[in-house]
């Protein structure tokens, strides 16, 4: 479910803006983000950053991309934005959409986050998005037993042996497939042969593609005792290989069976029009699979924190039943989600926290039949936030209880849809914000699954 | 700079309160006196506080380096032929006071040498503010590229421009430098100003001292490398490059997208046949005026010129784009012929230039 990692596939949204400056055409998301700015259809794009950038791109001729922070009701969101004029209207792509609290400065975009000035770090080093070398701390050079300058234009792996992590796996290709962070790169320097540790930011170009990394090098003393490997854990190489390998076919098998579904080039036979569904609905459960996978890999790491921030969890949990209305409503289901002015502040990772509820709201739905209700509520006790998603579906057993939260583990083995991981990756998460995840059920009365997150002091 | 101290305190008595107050007194209208043209200053004339941290950064280390490297010499001079506590009094004496005598005598104002310092400040903050651009994925990005191809007068210029950029990136992150990498000319004058700032501090001054720092001074000159500075290593590449007009726009953009403010600028010069100088002070102007004229004469296309311009605009906040944006057609319209004639004065002897613009200035007087 790694829609909701900003550097990897954040939800997108497009739009025409028509040469008078209103949206001829625009996906949900900014067709209600523009009335909530005080749009109107037919009228000029009322998000001002937003018509900036459409009015530049028009004027210039060119792409203008852009990231920009927009009000949205009481809280800031974080766009990226590239306009793209297209003979007299002007293609809008908004990415990003990460929510972030008013008070706060925006995030330093990827490429300012260029100081690795830490004390620990011997020297730094830049690459290009074919890894070359463009910079090197000079005088680490004769400290280290290097020439700088002549490793500038090289491949990193000029400089650098790269050796697996404790797990087998490179950590720069996890790094490289998933566009963040490189942490904890077992190395060796070329010229001595002695063991250094590489860390690295990725840099992005406007357009959001790779653009190399900004990197650091700490010499490792050649005593200290390698980390303990977990065996449980899954090598990022091969998550990050399934990430690549499977996701664009995949993909692209999805995208073709839908339009033949649709018969959007001609009539097709009606079984074949059936077929086509199953192979898109198949294939979107192995894209599912592929996204879990790749967070289990995150979630399983020793180190794997999230930096909680202030969020509102009602809105979370209204945003997460918006996410899943079409598909409830496919099912005949309603949810019920949490009334627009109820507020309830929470800490936790916004992204993740979505994460979960998608999660839960989206087993609900599936579990209940059709005509039922889910029910969304959002309480604050004295020192936690809790979301309670409620269903009348079967309900789990008590003796299921614990096992549903554990790997490739489901409430209900015989029904389509589903791998087993969403559960355990959705604990995990809770927990890794300080919060837990649990349900409470008896068979045949639904299940209600209870997410609770620790309150912000600053907002009480 | 600051207002400095007055030179009259450092012989009052510390103890005496009716020369304090004097002093204090002077000191006070010495400080409204700037603080007056400071309110005055017009505010596109004013440096913003990076440009002006990095400006201050960056002259206190040319001015210190050169300093530390004439002391040393002379010392170890001295100390070599016996006079042991002399070479001691060179390190000492009044170590690390030339800024402060150099910027207190004015000679720091030096119109040329400032130009050059705020302009290369200029270029290297835009530089580091340009949004990156890649150009196709997986391949290596311009400078990288062009130190790998099999022409070896470009490849030698392009890693040599690599090597630079670090150098001044490194410089300029640590607030220390190598060599001042200034012009030969800018190169020298400064080094005899610090040469005679650091006699200045001495207690007592001999023949033999004198003859230390001579020494000194002439070593730091004889060191200094013109060819080395990023300026004329991109000039170098620009020249093996020698981008035909077909070319010269991807050059052009994929300079700007790559962060090598400096091959651009060398690039533009080579292909409007002016002075690097002259190619970034139009290239650092914010109204950019001048620039839009340079990339007409060398006959670039809207989108071209649209796409420089709004990389320019990301990293320099002087920049107007909504400006840009309005003049734009405009600027489209100006014919190759009519750009070229109205940028040759730029195209100038440099001392031709510098005496006509010092005439005009004495006009306005």
């Amino acid at each position: 479910m790694s829609v909701f990692d900003p550097s990897i596939e954040s939800p997108i949204a497009h739009a025409i803006v028509a040469p008078d400056g209103s949206l001829s055409f625009a996906d949900p998301a900014l067709v209600a983000l523009n009335q909530r700015a005080g749009g109107m259809r037919g009228a000029p794009l009322a998000v001002p950053q937003l018509a900036t950038i459409a009015r530049l791109a028009r004027r210039l001729g060119i792409v203008v991309s852009r990231g920009v922070v927009v009000a949205d009701d009481e809280t800031d969101v974080d766009l990226w934005v590239r306009a793209q004029p297209d003979g007299e209207n002007v293609r809008l792509t908004v990415s990003g959409w990460r929510e972030i609290a008013a008070w706060r400065p925006a995030r330093p975009s990827p490429d300012t986050q260029d100081d690795f000035h830490g004390s620990d770090t011997d020297w730094r080093w830049e690459t290009d998005s074919a890894l070359r070398l463009t910079f090197v701390t000079l005088d680490a050079g004769p400290k280290h037993g290097f020439d700088a300058f002549a490793l500038l234009g090289q491949p990193l792996t000029a400089m650098f042996s790269l050796d697996a992590g404790a797990d087998g796996a490179l950590p720069i290709l996890d790094s490289l497939a998933r566009r963040r962070p490189m942490t904890a790169q077992p190395a060796r320097l070329r010229s001595s042969g002695r063991a250094v540790t590489l860390t690295a930011n990725v840099r992005h170009d406007a357009a959001g593609d790779f653009a190399g990394f900004v990197g650091a090098a700490r010499m490792v003393l050649e005593d200290a005792p390698a980390p303990a490997a977990s065996t449980e854990t899954l090598s990022p190489t091969f998550t990050s290989g399934l990430d690549k390998a499977l996701r664009v076919p995949l993909a692209r098998i999805v995208a073709n069976a839908d339009s033949i579904n649709a018969q959007a080039d001609g009539p097709v036979q009606g079984d074949y029009a059936d077929y086509a569904a199953d192979i898109a609905s198949a294939g979107r459960h192995l894209l599912e699979l592929v996204d879990d996978l790749v967070d289990l890999q995150a979630v399983e790491r020793p180190d794997f924190t999230l930096v909680p921030e202030p969020i509102d969890l009602a809105d979370v949990a209204r945003r997460a039943a918006g996410l899943l209305s079409v598909r409830a409503a496919n099912a005949g289901v309603t949810i019920t989600r949490p009334a627009l002015d109820v507020r309830v502040p929470a800490l936790g990772d916004f992204r993740r926290v979505l994460q979960v509820l998608v999660n839960l709201v989206g087993n609900a739905v599936r579990y209940s039949p059709r005509g039922a209700q889910v029910i969304v509520t959002v309480t604050r006790t004295q020192t936690h936030a809790v979301v309670v998603v409620a269903d009348k579906g079967k309900g789990v057993a008590p003796e299921d209880q614990v096992r549903i939260f554990e790997k490739f583990e489901r409430v209900d083995p015989s029904e389509a849809g589903g791998n087993g991981l969403g559960l355990y990756i959705a604990r995990r998460l809770a927990r890794a914000m300080q919060g837990d995840l649990t349900v409470e059920s008896a068979p045949g009365e639904g299940a209600r699954f209870v997410l609770t997150l620790p309150t912000d002091p600053a907002r009480h | 700079m600051s207002v400095g101290p007055d030179p009259v305190r450092d012989v009052v008595s510390p103890y005496d309160p009716v020369a304090r107050a004097e002093d204090a007194r002077l000191r006070a209208d010495a400080r409204l006196t700037g603080t007056i043209a400071d309110f005055f200053l017009d505010a596109d004339a004013r440096l913003d506080d990076r440009t002006r941290l990095m400006l201050a950064q960056v002259l206190g280390a040319i001015v210190g380096a050169i300093e530390w490297d004439i002391r040393r010499h002379a010392a170890r001079l001295l100390a070599g032929g016996g006079a042991t506590q002399a070479g001691e009094a060179m390190l000492k004496a009044g170590a690390g006071g030339v800024l402060d005598r150099l910027t207190r005598a004015g000679l720091l104002r030096d119109e040329e040498l400032m130009d050059e310092l705020i302009a290369r400040v200029r270029h290297d903050l835009i530089a580091a503010s340009l949004p990156v651009e890649v150009a196709e994925p997986d391949e290596a990005s311009l400078l990288v590229r062009l130190a790998g191809v099999p022409d070896s007068v470009v490849a030698s210029a392009a890693s040599a421009l690599l090597a630079a950029e670090s150098r001044r990136r490194v410089a300029n992150e640590q607030g220390s430098v190598g060599g001042s990498e200034l012009p030969a000319e800018l190169h020298h004058r400064l080094v005899w100003w610090v040469a005679a700032a650091v006699r200045d501090g001495l207690k007592s001054v001999t023949r033999e001292s004198d003859r230390a720092i001579t020494d000194a001074a002439q070593r730091s000159l004889a060191a200094h490398d013109e060819g080395e500075r990023p300026d004329a290593v991109a000039t170098r590449l620009a020249g093996a490059l020698d981008a035909r007009p077909n070319e010269l726009p991807a050059v052009l953009v994929e300079s700007i997208g790559d962060r090598r403010l400096s091959l651009f600028v060398a690039v533009l010069a080579h292909a409007i046949g002016i002075a690097f100088d002259q190619a970034r002070a139009i290239t650092l102007d914010p109204e950019g005026d001048r620039l839009w004229l340079a990339l007409r004469a060398i006959d670039l296309d809207r989108p071209t010129i649209a796409r420089i311009g709004l990389a320019l605009s990301e990293a320099d906040p002087r920049r107007d784009i909504e400006a840009f944006a309005d003049a734009l057609d405009a600027i489209v319209s100006v014919g190759v012929e009519d750009a070229r004639a109205s940028l040759a004065p730029l195209a100038l002897n440099r001392d031709f230039r510098m005496a006509l613009r010092a005439l005009a200035r004495t006009d306005r007087r």
